[in-house]
């Protein structure tokens, strides 16, 4: 897979699906939709971190409510095409330097493993527990009141523009936006992952002394790969935040948190394209579950991914390929040697 | 002298919340190398045995029993169906017990609502320092939970079969040592410590389905900052976040003891990437290791 | 070399000579110590470029622990490692492996969850440009017998082809020294035949010197130019392997010990 026409074909055809929804279904699908492709983008930084380089974190979800958060100050203090431009940039930039703080502060500091694990989801806790207390007059910045568990409300729309040259953009381009932040964030870090510097992570992944002694610099590596990671959730966190046009502290919460892992862990975390689709489909599911009222989807989610796990650790969509393959090799018995670019396969999506 | 003794009272409180909430976790980490995600589910199923049992009509003592007792079969029946799958696959089973959070949050939701009914706190209140008798109960029961699992791992045939599996489970395994059923009793017993926490705070917390998120930050932080060590991990964490955080709460209040206590977490965990005793361990390995 | 700071004068004469040109790597009073424990002893080593160097001695004497130190795995409490003519005390391990130290560990690590090729391309994006990439590692899997394995997951390969495997990704940084930390360790005969032939040729053709730490005394007898005796931290004995082989203290301290 990864290089085929049949793969590209395909990968054409989901995009064009996903591209023709708001016009099959309206604008409220758009509004909807744009909210589980965000939560896509969070799904994706997570499997591109833990995937591709064994870094593990269970808080994926405090740089996508902080990029939430720092975008709702911006926006609200300067709702300009000028200012809201900048909230963009502010929030990306806050996020990012968040992750390479932390990022520097573990594995500099000799942090591993579980460590980090936990460390991260605890980070998203205190968060949610900071955050939760801000219920306070006091707790503003200029017009921007954080609002504890009530949560920030009235941050504006996505716009982007200079002076009065710029648009502002509504619920459909939002979708259309979203989307395409996710396909060209997918596009890139395909290319990444299959670059040298994606070699250097999947070899950091399976033995760091091992990779140590060959030169890299295997602590740099993971810091700049954790750092991409909260890039990639804090541009996540943007997108949710201004289709909601409202953040609160439950984006830090222990469920929130637990969503990146079970779409990765579902969707295969080896595949940055399977953990989107898993991330689709189960947001597609609880969104409908809760709409018919039931309180089952987490029960779901929960014992979805406790079922995965056990039955398929890798995820479904590397176990889909692995049919596929033998699928192809049971069809055509000649023993035709696999194409050389099957070398780059253990890293390519 | 008030003050000190309400810094004394204060970190005797904290104390004994970390270490009660932490040990059944660090039982587990320190044995199998898992961190138990579901950890505050398994103190959620303690504080509603004991909440339902003393709402029955039994004694409060024989309601925690109750909710001790349940809590560890209760884990044993989980280790048997699932976790004991994923021994050696360490994230995989963090994961898992992740899922197992999720579920039972949310069954707890639907099977008992939103609230569960409450229990006062026993005992009454301490003269000159404001608090209630019971918290100095309870830091009691903290004394006496380390001191039974000291002599557990000390004097019993468990315990040194449970720290020759600690060590080297293959080595063990080779002198006879059912590993399995060492993981199993480990886990069981882990879950036990886990619903006693439930049990025993149920009088003081609310009981409400997302009771045993209340406990996950100081249960993370100090098996963080303990290390794989249980005992001395758990008594050296307790100790180290408990003054921090009593000596900040006394002068700047709750919040800020906290706060404070997550900044000392965070500047141990710099120093000691692998808790307290991790750096003990390499202390010691770097002595013995031209051996 | 010889450094001006006036400390160094109360300090044992060790650091002020500085490194013989000819050598590829120098050690001078090499020391390190684990708490009361003194692991290497001031080593006084010296290693010709092509040259095949065996390490002998018995459990405990000190052998991965200089290896250890040569890579930069750890750091020494006293003393100086020259490597071509420069002192590199101190430097991390990426920056030592930049210089041409290349190392195999004891146990087989190969990425078992790559292809050999994908092992391959670890070692070889550090040193070649992409377009040689294709044609580098069919050059070292038919040097290192695995062209058939090209596509073959290494966690899949036997014991012996591993070996070959992480020899091949060592060579393949076309490095000036080889440091292998017992080699052929569970190998069959042939398979260590095979590795005694690799390395005598890597010595022979490519010139790069290799420190061998082997406690097979008829495998060290194959391959070795010479060979160093340490025990308890310290340089013992250093010789041809006749000399050694019939030294009657090695014998007591060494061969006597462990046959």
């Amino acid at each position: 897979m990864g290089n085929s026409s049949a793969f590209w074909l395909g990968l054409a055809v989901a995009v064009a699906v996903l591209a023709a929804l708001p016009v099959l279904f309206g604008l409220y699908a758009a509004e909807v939709g744009s909210v589980f492709l965000a939560y896509a983008l969070l799904g994706m930084s997570l499997a591109f971190i833990w995937g591709y380089c064994g870094i593990l974190s269970f808080g994926q979800v405090a740089f996508f409510g902080v990029a939430g958060y720092a975008f709702g100050i911006v926006a609200i203090n300067a709702a300009t095409l000028t200012g809201l431009t900048l909230a963009v940039l502010a929030a990306l930039g806050v996020s990012t330097a968040f992750a390479a703080a932390l990022g520097y502060f573990m594995f500099y500091g000799g942090v591993r493993d579980v460590y980090v694990t936990i460390l991260t989801l605890v980070v998203a806790l205190v968060l949610y527990t900071f955050m939760g207390q801000t219920a306070g007059g006091e707790w503003a910045i200029g017009d921007a009141r954080l609002g504890g568990f009530n949560g920030m409300s009235g941050v504006p729309d996505l716009a982007i523009g200079v002076g009065s040259t710029g648009v502002e953009i509504g619920p459909l381009g939002h979708y259309y936006v979203t989307l395409g932040a996710l396909v060209a964030t997918y596009l890139g870090l395909r290319a990444l992952v299959n670059s040298r510097f994606g070699y250097a992570m999947v070899a950091t992944r399976e033995d760091e002394d091992r990779t140590a002694m060959f030169g890299y610099d295997t602590t740099f590596v993971k810091l700049v790969v954790f750092t991409i990671g909260g890039a990639i959730a804090g541009l996540g966190g943007v997108l949710f935040t201004t289709q909601n046009n409202y953040v609160d502290p439950s984006v830090f919460g222990i469920t929130a948190a637990a969503l990146p892992v079970v779409w990765a862990s579902v969707g295969g975390r080896t595949s940055l394209l399977g953990t989107v689709g898993a991330a689709l489909a189960i947001q597609f599911v609880d969104y409908r579950l809760a709409l018919s009222g039931s309180e089952w989807a987490l029960v779901l989610i929960g014992s979805l991914l406790v079922f995965v796990v056990l039955v398929m650790p890798e995820g479904v969509a590397p176990r889909l390929h692995e049919y596929v393959l033998e699928y192809r090799e049971d069809a055509d018995p000649s023993p035709v040697p696999r194409d050389s670019s099957a070398a780059t396969e253990e890293v390519s999506d | 002298m008030l003050e000190l003794l309400n810094f004394g009272f204060e970190f005797v409180e904290i104390f004994a919340f970390i270490v009660l909430a932490t040990v059944g976790l660090a039982v587990i980490f320190g044995m199998m190398g898992i961190i138990n995600l579901a950890h505050g589910e398994f103190i959620l199923v303690g504080a509603y045995a004991t909440t339902f049992t003393f709402d029955a009509g039994l004694p409060l003592p024989l309601a925690m029993l109750a909710g001790v007792v349940l809590t560890a079969v209760y884990g044993l029946v989980l280790e048997r169906l699932i976790i004991r799958h994923l021994y050696g696959r360490l994230l995989d089973s963090m994961v898992v017990t992740w899922g197992i959070s999720l579920v039972m949050i949310q069954l707890t939701r639907i099977v008992f609502g939103n609230t569960a009914p409450g229990i006062g706190i026993p005992y009454g209140q301490l003269p000159v320092v404001d608090g209630p008798i019971y918290y100095l109960v309870l830091a009691v029961v903290a004394v006496g939970v380390l001191g039974g699992l000291y002599a557990l791992f000390t004097w019993t045939d468990f315990g040194i079969r449970a720290r020759a599996t600690m060590q080297d489970e293959t080595t063990a395994r080779s002198m006879g040592v059912d590993t399995d059923r060492m993981y199993m009793t480990t886990f069981a017993v882990g879950s036990g410590l886990a619903g006693l926490a439930g049990a025993l705070y149920a009088p003081v917390m609310t009981v409400t389905p997302e009771y045993g998120t209340g406990f996950l930050i100081e249960t993370f932080v100090a098996v963080v900052v303990g290390g794989a060590s249980v005992l001395v991990g758990t008594v050296l964490a307790s100790g180290l976040l408990g003054t921090v955080n009593a000596a900040v709460t006394n002068v700047a209040g709750t919040f800020m003891g906290q706060v404070a206590m997550l900044i000392a977490a965070i500047v141990a965990i710099r120093l000691m990437p692998e808790g307290i005793t991790g750096m003990l361990a390499d202390w010691r390995e770097s002595r013995g290791e031209s051996q | 070399m010889a450094t001006s700071d006036p400390t160094v004068k109360t300090a044992p004469a060790v650091d002020e000579t500085g490194p013989d040109s000819s050598r590829i790597l120098q050690t001078r009073g090499l020391r390190k110590a684990f708490g009361g424990l003194t692991a290497t002893d001031d080593v006084d080593f010296a290693l010709e470029a092509g040259e095949l160097r065996c390490l002998i001695g018995p459990n405990g004497a000190g052998k991965s622990t200089f290896l250890d130190l040569l890579t930069g795995r750890l750091e020494p409490t006293a003393g100086k490692i020259y490597y071509d003519g420069a002192d590199i005390t101190g430097l991390p391990s990426h920056e030592r492996v930049d210089r041409g130290i290349s190392m195999k560990f004891q146990v087989p690590s190969v990425y078992e969850g790559l292809t050999v090729a994908g092992n391959l391309r670890i070692p070889l994006q550090r040193v070649v440009e992409p377009d040689a990439f294709d044609a580098r590692t069919r050059e070292i899997l038919e040097r290192f017998d695995l062209l058939a394995e090209r596509e073959t997951v290494a966690g899949e390969l036997s014991h012996g082809q591993q070996q070959r495997l992480e020899i091949g990704m060592a060579m393949a940084m076309e490095p000036n020294l080889l440091l292998l930390d017992e080699p052929v360790a569970g190998l069959s005969v042939e398979e260590t035949a095979d590795i005694a032939d690799l390395l005598r040729e890597i010595a022979d053709d490519d010139g790069v010197a290799v420190i061998v730490i082997e406690h097979d005394i008829d495998f060290v007898e194959t391959i070795a130019d010479r060979v160093t005796v340490l025990d308890g931290g310290s340089i013992f004995r250093e010789g041809s392997i006749e000399e050694i082989r019939t030294d009657p203290e090695v014998k007591r301290i060494y061969l006597g010990e462990d046959r």
